[in-house]
């Protein structure tokens, strides 16, 4: 039987990204397919595939056996896909009705206006096959999140009234906001909807998954690399195939791996923000790097954020240096000798039009100024010492930083926060986007600021990252550190020790 | 020298760091804006204001009174209908001075008056509306097609209205004699200014567009989040220029309105229209960053503005100190209706 | 071998290159054109345009706008038409912190109440506005010839056959030049305006930097109107009403682009420049006074829409 849904040979790149490579996935009439693997695996670029909002560069889709183009998320409804995504799409201001039938109005036009009854009595319908008993005038900013996204789920579920033929439903992470109460409904409106339309199902709790899918993919690394029906797969062999990398301990220095001081920097306790994570509490010592491991959602990012002052925290106490730190702005936080290295160098690391000089001294103009006048020679000076001293490529210090590879532009960043003299530096993401000979730079970077004393919060890009570079390692889940290991060389943990609490 | 002078940049720093802090607190209230208060509150600052009034001038309550505020509250009305529409959007119209001016000589001189020889008399209106229209639609393509920020094309538009205007003109004024023209503001029907009852349909014309055509629902979705209406299908392009065109259409016709009411047409006929406008829609409710408020906002920002400035005039505060209160009054609105989650880059 | 041209060579050259183009045609169509004495006193007549758009090339290169300098520059023309006779020299200064307290007040309302600038500027252009009008009683206040002769002189008059005027403007060229290419306040306004999160992130306080070019705005619409009123010998609440499209648009033909970050003191003085000459060519060919506006409307979206680096806006409303 053909599939309802398929991609063959499916690549997709970005600039520096190998989204996916050579994706090969198909749906069966009323298959529920689940779709699992680590952050950056590749899971919500391939619904974004499917859906519309990409094309790929290389590899084609097809509906019900025949080749298409699906061009936008209104061409892949018209085809029979909807997609419920993470991040909420509910408009506020609009009801619900308005909401489920955006861009769809026509079919309750009369003499040109929008009949408002009939559009609700639509709408009732489809809030009936998802249980959820609002009235469908309410706008959409009364109700709870929760709320809002069953209206989500209802407007991809309005398909299967929609559209003859076969549909396909697909959920990226529908019960990461949801309770306990909430997934239940889901899972059975789900099992309801088999009968008519096929689902495709990205989550990180792996139980989740093998309860409610016929079939499992995992991927990896921009590739799927293993498919599995869900009654014979295990959590365990799961785990195994979403990291499987094999753990190089020259790569991450390990040789050079400084032991925590005694000497606390930051310390944090009972750290919370709304939303975000809660009872957060650790101590960071100078020499000491701290990695946290987590998927999307388990607040590891937020916690960056908020140790390096870029958010609020709601709730807890932080302690720079054994005195007592409240930051409302990175300024403060910086003042406070905090680095931050963020995930998107582009955007929030560097100046791209600016000289790698410019950069280097952006976190410090302070140190080099007098008489109001910019000591442009010193600049010059401290820019080509470190650029010595860290090795980066650039024709010269006066070459903008826009130009550079991204190995070197996050070497340019890491010099920035050195000229700062900052104490704590807080790596998000560093390798992201490196090449790997550039990345074992930064590691060694990384090992180099340790060795004088700096203490370094990281998150990594892969566990193997955090595993191999890390003296100790949180592992968050749901907002919450779930465990906690250390990490002395020769006695690290493995990859699948930390996954089983991160999903 | 100059080290001297650095000795005074602690204190000066000082004073900065403690007039920033005052104003800013003294401006920003921490108090976390619902919808409903977004709604309420212009209500209850219109009947504050009333009753404020009242007791500084009982003539305020007068039917005399009433009626002059009917009268000038018209051309606002009809103006801030079109601005809301492109507000809700997320955009901003600056060239309503400009496309008014454009419209009103146009008018002039094509209904009976002293300068040309032409008499079409009512024709006049549905020829200004249309002018409008154009206008407006020039605004919208030049920012959509050229990919410009709404301010900088209605800011240049706007300033080559009123150059077109003054060009036309030659810098004189033409004055009317066509009745008819003339009654569309002096006139009465029913007791109440015709004026008055043609701003009133301007309401309702607009609140059906608002609520019950797509156009007005695509607007909220566009202000709100392009992306997801992108995603959704929604003709983002057309529906940009189109929602120009429909405040140009109003525009042009208070331009028609205007000249009946100066019985003139000249080219800084709508001066100042800018200021109240965006003020009425702002103080109305209606958020500047788009996708929140709606047309009846700014019905009762337009009544404040009108009655404030009514009242000041009751209250014997001369004319000049009225763009300040505005001013005030637009920063002190824009500040309460903040999203204060939504700390984006705000350039 | 093949040349590019890139975008980026456009915009650093293309400005001087209309100037001289223009120059060279007025001065076909009349020849009197070219000579010195003609050349300098169409400079002294650009520069009150250039000072009153100075202080706002710096707004623009953070990626704001200032609505409110024609309103600011009247109303320090008030200022030192009342304030001459009664303090004397010290209305100058006084001119001037007027200027600078409107353009602080413009900065804190669009940075820390977050409101967009040109909401902010506007609402301020209102207030600063009625102040002129209470300042001069609403009405113009002609500033003596003693007066003049006293405490302007550095304004108009001569100085080695150069116009003051061009005196003045080239100090301050040079001045905010040096402002904007070697003071950390200068880099900072670039560093914001191409990429205000990295600023941010690297732990800048980018709202004092950004109400300082407010403040500058300010002061220098606040110059440009002591530099009207002392041309003009006299203040008024209007003075300066018709330069706010002429200032932006110099800033903007003159290769500095709103979306922020790239620009320079002299590129508005070479727009400055342009739109003088522009002016000065259209009344040769004989467009009137008024249709000038219309096209001066149609440059400055065109000048935008050239200028404008359209990688930076997603979303453009």
């Amino acid at each position: 039987m053909e599939p309802v849904l398929e991609i063959k040979g499916v690549s997709k790149s970005f600039p520096g990204v190998k989204a996916l490579q050579d994706v090969s996935f198909s749906v069966g009439k009323g298959e529920v397919v689940g779709l699992i693997g680590e952050n950056g695996a590749g899971k919500s670029t391939l619904l974004k595939v499917l859906n519309g909002i990409y094309q790929p560069d290389v590899g084609g889709v097809f509906v019900d056996g025949a080749p298409v183009r699906i061009t936008s998320p209104r061409d892949a409804f018209d085809k029979g896909i909807a997609m419920v995504f993470q991040e909420q799409l509910i408009l506020p201001n609009l009801t619900v009705a308005e909401n489920i039938f955006l861009g769809r109005e026509e079919e309750f036009l009369r003499y040109g206006l929008i009949s408002k009854s009939r559009m609700n009595a639509a709408a009732a319908v489809e809030l009936r096959k998802v249980h959820l008993n609002v009235h469908p005038g309410k706008r959409c900013a009364d109700l709870t999140f929760a709320d809002r996204q069953m209206v989500e789920i209802a407007k991809a579920l309005s398909l299967d009234s929609r559209i003859k033929g076969d549909v396909t439903i697909l959920l990226d992470e529908p019960t990461s906001v949801l309770e306990k109460k909430e997934i239940d409904l889901l899972f059975g409106i789900i099992n309801d909807l088999k009968q008519r339309a096929s689902i495709v199902f990205i989550s990180h709790r792996l139980e989740e998954v093998l309860a409610i899918s016929d079939r499992v993919y995992v991927m990896r690394d921009g590739k799927v690399i293993f498919e599995t029906p869900a009654k014979s797969a295990t959590i365990k062999a799961l785990h195994q195939h979403m990291v499987g990398r094999q753990l190089h301990h020259e790569y991450y220095r390990e040789a050079r791996q400084t032991a925590a001081t005694a000497v606390p920097v930051l310390e944090a306790q009972g750290l919370a923000k709304r939303g975000g994570f809660s009872n957060v509490s650790f101590t960071l010592h100078e020499g000491e790097i701290i990695g946290i491991a987590g998927v999307i959602g388990s607040g590891r990012e937020d916690l960056a954020k908020c140790l390096a002052g870029h958010k609020p925290v709601d709730a807890g106490i932080l302690k720079i240096g054994g005195k007592l730190a409240s930051f409302r702005a990175a300024h403060d936080a910086t003042a406070r000798g905090i680095g931050f290295v963020p995930s998107e160098r582009k955007i929030e690391g560097l100046v791209a039009s600016f000289s790698v000089a410019e950069n280097m001294t952006l976190a410090a103009l302070p140190k080099f100024v007098s008489g109001g006048i910019i000591r442009f020679a010193d600049e010059k000076k401290t820019a080509d010492d470190w650029v010595a001293q860290l090795k980066i490529k650039t024709p010269s210090t006066a070459t903008m930083v826009g130009s550079l590879s991204g190995g070197n532009q996050q070497k340019v960043v890491l010099a920035k926060w050195r000229v700062a003299g900052v104490r704590v530096v807080i790596l998000d993401h560093p390798t992201r986007g490196i090449d790997v000979g550039a990345k074992e730079d930064v590691y060694e970077l990384i090992r180099d600021m340790t060795a004088e004393g700096l203490a370094v919060v990281l998150l990594g890009d892969t566990l193997d990252e955090v595993i191999g570079m890390s003296s100790r390692i949180l592992v968050m889940r749901d907002g919450e550190i779930a465990a906690t290991f250390d990490a002395a060389p020769g006695k690290k943990p493995t990859q699948v020790e930390l996954v089983e609490h991160m999903v | 020298m100059l080290r001297r002078l650095g000795c005074l940049r602690p204190a000066a720093s000082f004073l900065l760091v403690g007039t920033e802090t005052a104003l800013s607190r003294a401006l920003v209230k921490t108090i976390p804006l619902q919808s409903r208060w977004r709604d309420l509150a212009p209500v209850a600052v219109l009947v504050a204001l009333c009753i404020l009034i009242t007791a500084f001038s009982p003539n305020f309550l007068s039917i005399s009174n009433f009626i002059g505020l009917l009268n000038s509250s018209a051309i606002p009305m009809v103006l801030c209908m079109g601005a809301t529409f492109i507000i809700l959007m997320g955009s901003i119209d600056l060239s309503v001075e400009g496309i008014v001016a454009v419209s009103a000589v146009l008018v002039s001189l094509l209904v009976e008056n002293d300068t040309t020889s032409y008499s079409i008399g009512l024709l006049a209106v549905p020829v200004a509306i249309l002018v409008g229209g154009a206008m407006g639609f020039l605004n919208g393509f030049l920012h959509v097609k050229l990919k410009t920020p709404s301010f900088m094309t209605t800011l240049g538009v706007g300033f080559a209205g009123i150059g077109i205007a003054t060009t036309v003109l030659g810098g004189f004024t033409a004055r009317i004699s066509d009745q008819s023209v003339r009654f569309l503001s002096l006139g009465r029907v029913l007791g109440l200014p015709v004026a008055a009852w043609i701003a009133c349909g301007a309401v309702l014309l607009s609140l059906l567009v608002q609520e019950r055509t797509r156009l007005g629902r695509w607007l909220y979705a566009i202000g709100a989040d392009e992306i997801t209406a992108g995603y959704a299908g929604i003709p983002i392009e057309k529906t940009r220029i189109l929602i120009f065109t429909v405040a140009g259409l109003f525009y042009g016709l208070a331009g028609v309105m205007s000249v009946a009411q100066f019985g003139q047409g000249h080219a800084l006929i709508a001066q100042g229209r800018l200021f109240t406008t965006v003020t009425a829609v702002v103080v109305g409710g209606t958020a500047l960053s788009g996708g929140v408020g709606s047309v009846l906002n700014s019905v009762i920002g337009v009544f404040i503005v009108t009655i404030l400035a009514n009242g000041m005039i009751l209250m014997g505060v001369p004319p000049y100190v009225q763009q300040g209160v505005q001013g005030l009054l637009i920063i002190v609105a824009v500040t309460l209706a903040l999203d204060r989650t939504r700390l984006d880059v705000v350039k | 071998m093949k040349m590019t041209v890139s975008r980026e060579d456009i915009r650093a050259y293309a400005p001087l290159i209309v100037l001289m183009a223009l120059v060279l045609a007025v001065g076909l169509y009349d020849s009197t054109f070219f000579s010195s004495k003609n050349l300098l006193t169409i400079t002294a007549d650009t520069m009150t345009l250039f000072l009153t758009a100075s202080g706002v090339t710096f707004v623009i290169m953070i990626g704001g706008i200032d609505l409110s300098i024609q309103s600011v520059a009247s109303m320090a023309s008030c200022i030192l038409a009342v304030g001459l006779p009664r303090f004397g020299l010290a209305a100058i200064p006084l001119a001037v912190l007027g200027g600078a307290a409107a353009g602080f007040l413009g900065g804190i309302v669009s940075t820390r109440l977050r409101i967009p600038s040109f909401i902010a500027t506007l609402a301020v252009s209102g207030i600063v506005a009625s102040a002129a009008y209470w300042f001069s009683s609403e009405r113009s206040i002609n500033i003596s010839e003693e007066d003049s002769a006293k405490y302007l002189g550095w304004a108009v008059g001569e100085v080695i056959g150069v116009p003051n005027e061009v005196w003045v403007g080239m100090f301050f060229l040079a001045l905010l030049s040096a402002l904007l290419g070697l003071t950390p306040f200068g880099r900072l306004v670039r560093a914001i305006g191409s990429q205000e999160r990295a600023v941010m992130a690297s732990g800048i306080d980018v709202d004092r930097t950004k109400i300082a070019a407010y403040a500058l705005s300010g002061t220098m619409a606040g110059v440009a109107g002591i530099l009207m009123a002392a041309r003009l010998g006299s203040g008024s609440p209007t003075l300066a009403s018709e330069f706010l499209l002429p200032a932006i648009a110099c800033i903007v033909v003159g290769g500095t682009a709103i979306t922020g970050g790239v620009g320079s003191v002299w590129r508005t003085f070479v727009g400055a420049l342009i739109v003088q000459v522009v002016r000065i060519g259209m009344t040769f060919v004989g467009v009137s006074a008024f249709a000038q506006q219309i096209v001066f409307g149609f440059i400055l979206v065109a000048a935008v829409a050239i200028t404008m680096d359209r990688s930076k806006i997603a979303i453009v409303k």
